[in-house]
């Protein structure tokens, strides 16, 4: 009776009482569709600037990221990849090296960074071969061709078919010099892309790079990040077994989980500006109800309720309330998250930042249970925590004090 | 026979030096069990400061007060609490009925309190209903009763535990006549029936003449303290 006590009592002021449930239901939806949104960009933003060219992971010979010397080889990548066949959420994992030269045609030469791919494999770990907007990509049976960016072509006044001379420094220090035919031109919209980076063939790559069998890095990827994210022990413990290190997504773009971080920072701030706002409106409604009470419970005691239980009483009204309004908020919310994903949210005027780091111009929000549940349980844990305050007055009422309150 | 209620000595101060107000002045007291006695007095002269005593509502600054042999004086809040749930009920001048309980479940609250169990609760409820006239209203609000239902729903809430005694402070204060002496007729036959002691703070002479003993307060003393023949 305790229980129905406390539900009846809150509906008192029915007025008073849905005021406090919509604002908490309000705050809750926008919690819900907040995080939903925010946290699935945030998803969105890794995913697509992995895409591009790093793909989710990479194995690499420790030290080579951060001075990517030609030497610095995986000496033995069959092996490697043959053990990441067995971790499961790996859909594909992809050989790569990477060498810097120049590229040169006529009069005109432009610093570069040449990446060795396998074309068979390398469309699956980055989009970079479906961002060609002339010509092609590369396929298996190319020998001497490449692909490269936009800006690179055009300072090298480069089109499809003509030839550009490739000269850097092999794996042994020697000279590294070929001849290879332009077959694609790539327009990612990331600069630095487009103007210094190309494509060629693994096996030319290696050839050109008396690479002798080694390469520089093996890129992995799955269905999505999380997938990747979910066997990175796995994956720490293959690189091991090989001497080799494994580079998670945040190693590998350290500055997109600074933005990452930089952003949650003012995000987490009106969140938490939320949260303390509608808790401390809603137990201030509640703790003028009890002031309201007193006399009420003043008559409880003389009957020989205890304070304690009154207490309970009181508490559980909070929890009624939080849970009634956070309940109505998340359904509130998960409708309204629901109905975004399906038409997707534009940010008008900051579609070109997004598109240089290789993010869509719409954005889809995602629920999952921890979006939908984090927000409106953060309200309902305070009101649960907070609930003390009200909860000591009445352990300190003395009966006839509050009868004649 | 051995007193229910026993006060020896009683004193009650509010507030210190000059502001001092002596609410009780070395009360002595014994309400024997089957007794229905109207305290009375004017204004101030302690009526209500006695009761809430006696009622283990408060504390007293000196003496002692004790129900059904347990002194109340050094006993933890928590066993106050027990005490007045199982041997003390109360009926207060303005009926102080929960209200967003039914008459029922304003009775059946304290039986759950004592953990009576829920079918036993139902059933003594009801009967209690029964016993002050109200069946058929058992699951109207108070907002939905007139003062003299509710006050009759008070009075069932306070016996239904079968308590020691019933205090009641200023029971008919708010009623009417008939109601008044209704209610009056309802004590006195709950007296006669199960031989319930009732201790009545009154100014209401139509109460006092329905006593059998009448006790008389004036300054914070018992003035005086007679049977009568009611």
């Amino acid at each position: 009776m305790i229980a129905a006590l406390a539900w009846r009592n809150i509906w008192r002021q029915p007025i008073r009482t849905s005021l406090s449930v919509l604002g908490m239901a309000f705050t809750s939806m926008l919690l819900v569709f907040m995080l939903s949104l925010q946290l699935a960009a945030y998803d969105t933003m890794k995913s697509s600037m992995l895409r591009i060219a790093d793909g989710f992971g990479q194995f690499q010979i420790e030290g080579y990221k951060d001075d990517p010397e030609m030497d610095r080889v995986i000496a033995d990548p069959a092996a490697l990849l043959a053990d990441l066949e067995r971790v499961p959420g790996i859909t594909v994992a992809t050989a790569r090296g990477t060498g810097f030269g120049l590229l040169a045609r006529g009069e005109r030469s432009f610093a570069v960074a040449i990446l060795g791919i396998d074309p068979a494999l390398e469309p699956e770990v980055s989009t970079l071969s479906g961002l060609v907007e002339r010509g092609r990509s590369l396929t298996p049976d190319d020998r001497d061709a490449i692909v490269l960016g936009d800006g690179l072509a055009r300072n090298l006044r480069l089109g499809l078919g003509d030839r550009v001379a490739l000269l850097g420094s092999g794996r042994d220090g020697s000279v590294a010099v070929d001849v290879l035919e332009v077959v694609g031109i790539f327009k990612s919209k990331v600069p630095e892309l487009d103007r210094a980076f190309a494509q060629m063939p693994l096996a030319r790559f290696s050839e050109t790079f008396l690479m002798a069998g080694g390469v520089h890095a093996i890129a992995v990827a799955g269905e999505d990040l999380p997938d990747v994210v979910r066997v990175e022990p796995e994956l720490r413990a293959v690189a091991a077994r090989h001497g080799v290190v494994y580079l998670n997504w945040a190693e590998l773009r350290p500055d997109v989980e600074e933005a990452i971080a930089a952003d949650m920072i003012t995000a987490v701030m009106i969140y938490v500006t939320l949260v303390v706002v509608v808790v401390f409106i809603t137990l201030n409604t509640l703790y003028m109800s009890v002031l309201e009470r007193t006399r009420e419970f003043g008559v409880l005691l003389a009957i020989g309720m205890k304070r304690r239980w009154i207490g309970r009483m009181v508490w559980m009204e909070m929890i009624f309330l939080s849970l009634f309004g956070n309940g109505l908020g998340i359904l509130l919310g998960m409708a309204l998250t629901y109905w975004v994903q399906q038409v997707g949210i534009a940010i008008e005027g900051l579609s070109e930042i997004y598109e240089s780091w290789g993010m869509p111009a719409r954005f889809y929000p995602a629920m999952t249970p921890f979006r939908v549940l984090f927000g409106p349980l953060a309200i309902v844990l305070s009101i649960a925590v907070l609930g003390i305050v009200p909860y000591r007055r009445v352990l300190g009422l003395e009966p006839v004090k509050a009868m004649a309150s | 026979m051995d007193p229910i209620v026993t006060c020896r000595g009683l004193s009650k101060t509010f507030g210190k030096g000059e502001l001092a107000v002596h609410a009780l002045r070395d009360v002595d007291l014994d309400i024997m069990p089957g007794d229905i006695a109207t305290l009375a007095g004017p204004s101030g002269s302690g009526k209500t400061t006695l009761l809430n005593m006696i009622g283990a509502l408060d504390e007293p600054t000196s003496g002692e007060v004790s129900v059904d042999g347990l002194p109340l004086s050094g006993i933890s809040r928590s066993q106050l609490s027990d005490l007045r749930l199982s041997k003390i009920g109360f009926v207060f001048q303005s009926y102080n009925l929960i209200p967003v309980l039914s008459a029922r479940e304003n009775i059946e609250f304290v039986l759950q309190l004592q953990g009576v169990a829920a079918s036993e609760r139902h059933d003594r409820a009801m009967e209690a209903i029964k016993e002050v006239g109200l069946s058929g209203m058992e699951d109207r609000r108070p907002g939905k009763m007139s003062g003299g239902q509710q006050q009759r729903v008070a009075v069932a809430r306070a016996l239904v535990s079968r308590p020691t005694i019933v205090l009641a402070d200023e029971p008919t204060a708010n009623l009417d006549s008939k109601n008044a002496l209704e209610l009056v007729d309802l004590m006195r036959s709950l007296n006669r029936e199960h031989g319930t002691t009732f201790l009545i703070g009154t100014h209401d002479v139509r109460v006092m003449e329905q006593s059998m003993r009448h006790i008389e307060m004036v300054d914070g003393r018992i003035d005086s303290d007679a049977r009568s023949s009611a």
